[in-house]
């Protein structure tokens, strides 16, 4: 055997060898992608070709294709396209407020020196509860006459206030808001903390010498230096916020008159107590194009801020 | 030796077979599933189940438990899916139609005769059918009557309303002279609850939900008129102001707690209103039937809780045998005593008899009344598939009559072409 056969030998061993280490990810991967088909891919798409049929609950008969029909309804259904924008504003409101006021307990947080690690956990306790629980206990709060709302007013003005929080508009609304704002900025403040604390010392002391003021180092030097954890935490809770249900459920269960109605609390009436599983499914796919639109715009910031900062 | 090998193999390999064979002979189904509804008071009749088993050597599982509209839930999806995998369900006069139209449950017929099925109320059994056939056999059935506080009447000079129209001007003539935080009058005031007392005030007053066309009926007049009774009632400040959050629980907690002049409520939550332990309203209260309309019918909005058999049944003569045990006599009385209103004339004798030897007036009344109601006034929703859904689209819009976002007229109309379109999409005409 001459050198060159035996290099050319020893670089096809090499490339079996290369390809075998490529083949072992995708080998060890594939039980995994064969269960998220089963479970995640197999069901969406199962709902998709539902969406394009007349399936009902209780129909005997096979599904029938009927096109775009159930989107062509929907946008003809005048309780679909309020709930629709109710469910935009609600994602805009709740992440606007709890980025705000993440920043800002997060920028606080950091300069607790002792028991930071106390206060973290304590800050933390909204988001151990379960949705539902957050909702019984805020449509108990709210409630016009043994809620604590009220009965505080009612402490306040030494006369009985009974203000039906969870019927009038746009008190409805509101309380829903709060409910999950206070939910769920523990989550942003977790993320901003440990953005804020992975900001490099240097950076804040040089910005301290400088002689800026607490808010033009906050909004100047801090901010921009956590924008990528911004982006990454605004992406989650719209994903998240996009797909409330439980709170808003048992707080308003969507009312009163549809004061209140999302698209899930919508889209459950509608496929389940209506029987209409072929409506409900194509507005759900119309919420995960929103849902998408949010998570691409976000991630693209995300990537912007990355590439400015070199990142 | 190697023969020797071979040769047990192949014996093994037989006794296996054998074995396989003889076990599956003896695999005939010796349990019984069932999918009920659950809470504590449900829940106490599945009790008396051991006595079954014993009686015939099969176990009963109870592979679900929920509330009403949670196993509503569960029936539908899982007859859709193909998923069952119980014999016995529960049923309910207002939802037994969706379950037909589905192909989930079965025509009992063949398996109640007519001597078996005699002892029921007959307007309560006949509420279980559709097309002639039986779908369901009842278990306990419930109606409403008007409670009323004997004390508060009596310090305010008032005169117990027999129709609606007494009903509201009472409540707006009291109202004035109560303390805050206390209502002449309230309703459930969403979901299928809100549906169902519109629907029960608007038939008194000659309005009908669907004609026999299945065409949206309640925007005639006499529905019109009873949208605006509850419109004008919150108006006034005559029912709480979070009366359009309420359910069931909502409305029985504020007449426990004192805050309620007259309403209209189930008889199931009797004992509970008599628990002075619970209750600032026990001893204070008197029913009577519910009030008339216009078009001289009472209020008799009515259901009952009953059982079926799944079509997927492999077992479905012995789930019939199951039905006939946990609706017997026997299982009856142990319901009836625990205050549900059963649906056999016998055990409604005895109960009676019971109550007369006790003593206590209200409760003789109370089960005389409600026997007077189950023959004169039940009256199921309409026994169609749909049912459901129409309720989907009316009760929000009723919530925005009640709170005034739209005159009577309007809404109703407004929800009557909407379910008329949805009745049209489902090829009712």
């Amino acid at each position: 055997m001459g050198p060159k056969e035996k290099q050319k030998k020893e670089k096809q061993k090499h490339s079996s060898v290369v390809l075998e280490e490529r083949r072992l990810p995708i080998f060890l991967l594939l039980p995994a992608a064969a269960l998220i088909i089963f479970v995640i891919a197999f069901p969406m798409i199962y709902s998709l070709y539902l969406s394009f049929t007349n399936f009902t609950l209780v129909s005997q008969s096979a599904p029938k294709f009927v096109g775009f029909r159930n989107y062509m309804l929907l946008f003809q259904d005048s309780v679909f396209l309020p709930a629709l924008g109710r469910t935009v504003l609600y994602i805009m409101i709740t992440v606007n407020v709890e980025l705000v006021l993440g920043l800002f307990i997060a920028n606080a947080m950091s300069h607790v020196v002792r028991g930071q690690g106390i206060l973290r956990t304590i800050l933390m306790m909204p988001m151990m509860f379960a949705p539902i629980l957050v909702g019984f206990q805020f449509k108990w709060i709210f409630n016009d006459q043994v809620g604590l709302v009220n009965n505080i007013l009612f402490e306040i003005f030494q006369k009985p206030v009974i203000i039906p929080w969870l019927i009038q508009k746009p008190h409805g609304f509101i309380t829903i808001l709060v409910a999950e704002i206070w939910m769920s900025t523990p989550f942003m403040v977790i993320i901003f903390l440990a953005g804020i604390l992975s900001i490099s010392p240097d950076i804040i002391d040089a910005a301290e010498v400088d002689g800026t003021t607490e808010w033009q180092k906050f909004s100047h030097v801090i901010v921009p230096s956590v924008a990528p954890f911004i982006y990454i935490a605004l992406a989650v809770r719209s994903l998240d916020v996009a797909r409330a249900y439980d709170l808003v459920s048992i707080m308003t269960g969507g009312g009163p008159a549809h004061r209140t109605e999302l698209i899930w609390t919508y889209v459950y009436r509608l496929a389940f107590t209506s029987q209409n599983f072929a409506i409900g499914s194509a507005m759900s796919y119309i919420t995960v194009l929103i849902a998408i639109a949010f998570t691409f715009y976000f991630f693209r910031q995300l990537i912007k801020t990355r590439k400015v900062r070199g990142v | 030796m190697k023969k020797l090998l071979t040769l047990t193999l192949a014996l093994l390999l037989v006794a296996g077979f054998v074995f396989a064979v003889g076990k599956q002979e003896a695999a005939a189904p010796t349990v019984l599933k069932c999918a009920f509804i659950g809470g504590a008071n449900y829940e106490e009749l599945y009790k008396e189940i051991p006595k079954w088993e014993a009686k015939t050597g099969m176990k009963v599982e109870i592979v679900y438990k929920g509330d009403g509209f949670q196993i509503d839930k569960k029936l539908k999806t899982d007859f859709a899916a193909g998923a069952v995998d119980y014999d016995v369900c529960w049923d309910h006069s207002s939802f037994f139609t969706q379950y037909i139209k589905a192909d989930g449950i079965v025509p009992l017929d063949d398996y109640f005769s007519a001597d078996e099925l005699k002892d029921f109320i007959p307007m309560i059994l006949n509420s279980g059918k559709r097309d002639g056939k039986l779908w369901i056999v009842p278990r306990h059935f419930d109606i409403s009557c008007l409670h009323y506080r004997t004390d508060l009447f009596q310090d305010f000079g008032l005169t117990v309303p027999e129709t609606w129209d007494e009903f509201k001007s009472t409540a707006l003539k009291v109202q004035p002279n109560l303390q805050p935080g206390v209502y002449a009058t309230e309703f459930a005031g969403k979901e299928e609850a809100l549906t169902g007392r519109f629907y029960e005030v608007s038939t008194c007053e000659g309005a009908e939900f669907f004609d026999k066309n299945w065409k949206p009926g309640f925007n005639a007049p006499g529905g019109v008129k009873a949208a605006t009774m509850f419109r004008d009632l919150y108006k006034a400040g005559a029912m709480p102001p979070g009366t359009t959050s309420f359910v069931w629980e909502d409305v029985a907690k504020n007449w426990v707690a004192g805050n309620i002049v007259m309403y209209t409520e189930w008889y199931g939550w009797y004992s509970y209103f008599q628990d002075p332990s619970a209750s600032k309203v026990a001893g204070l209260f008197d029913i009577v039937r519910q009030p008339k309309g216009d078009a001289g019918v009472h209020g008799g909005w009515a259901g009952q809780h009953s059982f079926s058999i799944t079509k997927a049944s492999q077992q479905k003569d012995t789930a019939a045998d199951f039905i006939k045990f946990i609706t017997s006599i026997e299982s009856q009385t142990v319901e009836a005593n625990l205050g549900f209103l059963v649906t056999r004339n016998s055990v409604w004798d005895k109960i009676i008899a019971d109550a007369k030897a006790a003593g206590n007036p209200l409760d003789v009344k109370r089960l005389e009344l409600a026997q007077f109601q189950a023959v004169n006034d039940f009256r199921t929703p309409p026994l169609v598939a749909e049912w459901l859904p129409a309720s989907d689209i009316f009760w929000p819009i009723m919530q925005g009559i009640i709170l005034g976002d739209k005159t009577p007229k309007q809404g109703l109309d407004e929800a009557a072409a909407k379910v008329e379109a949805m009745m049209k999409d489902r090829g009712y005409y």
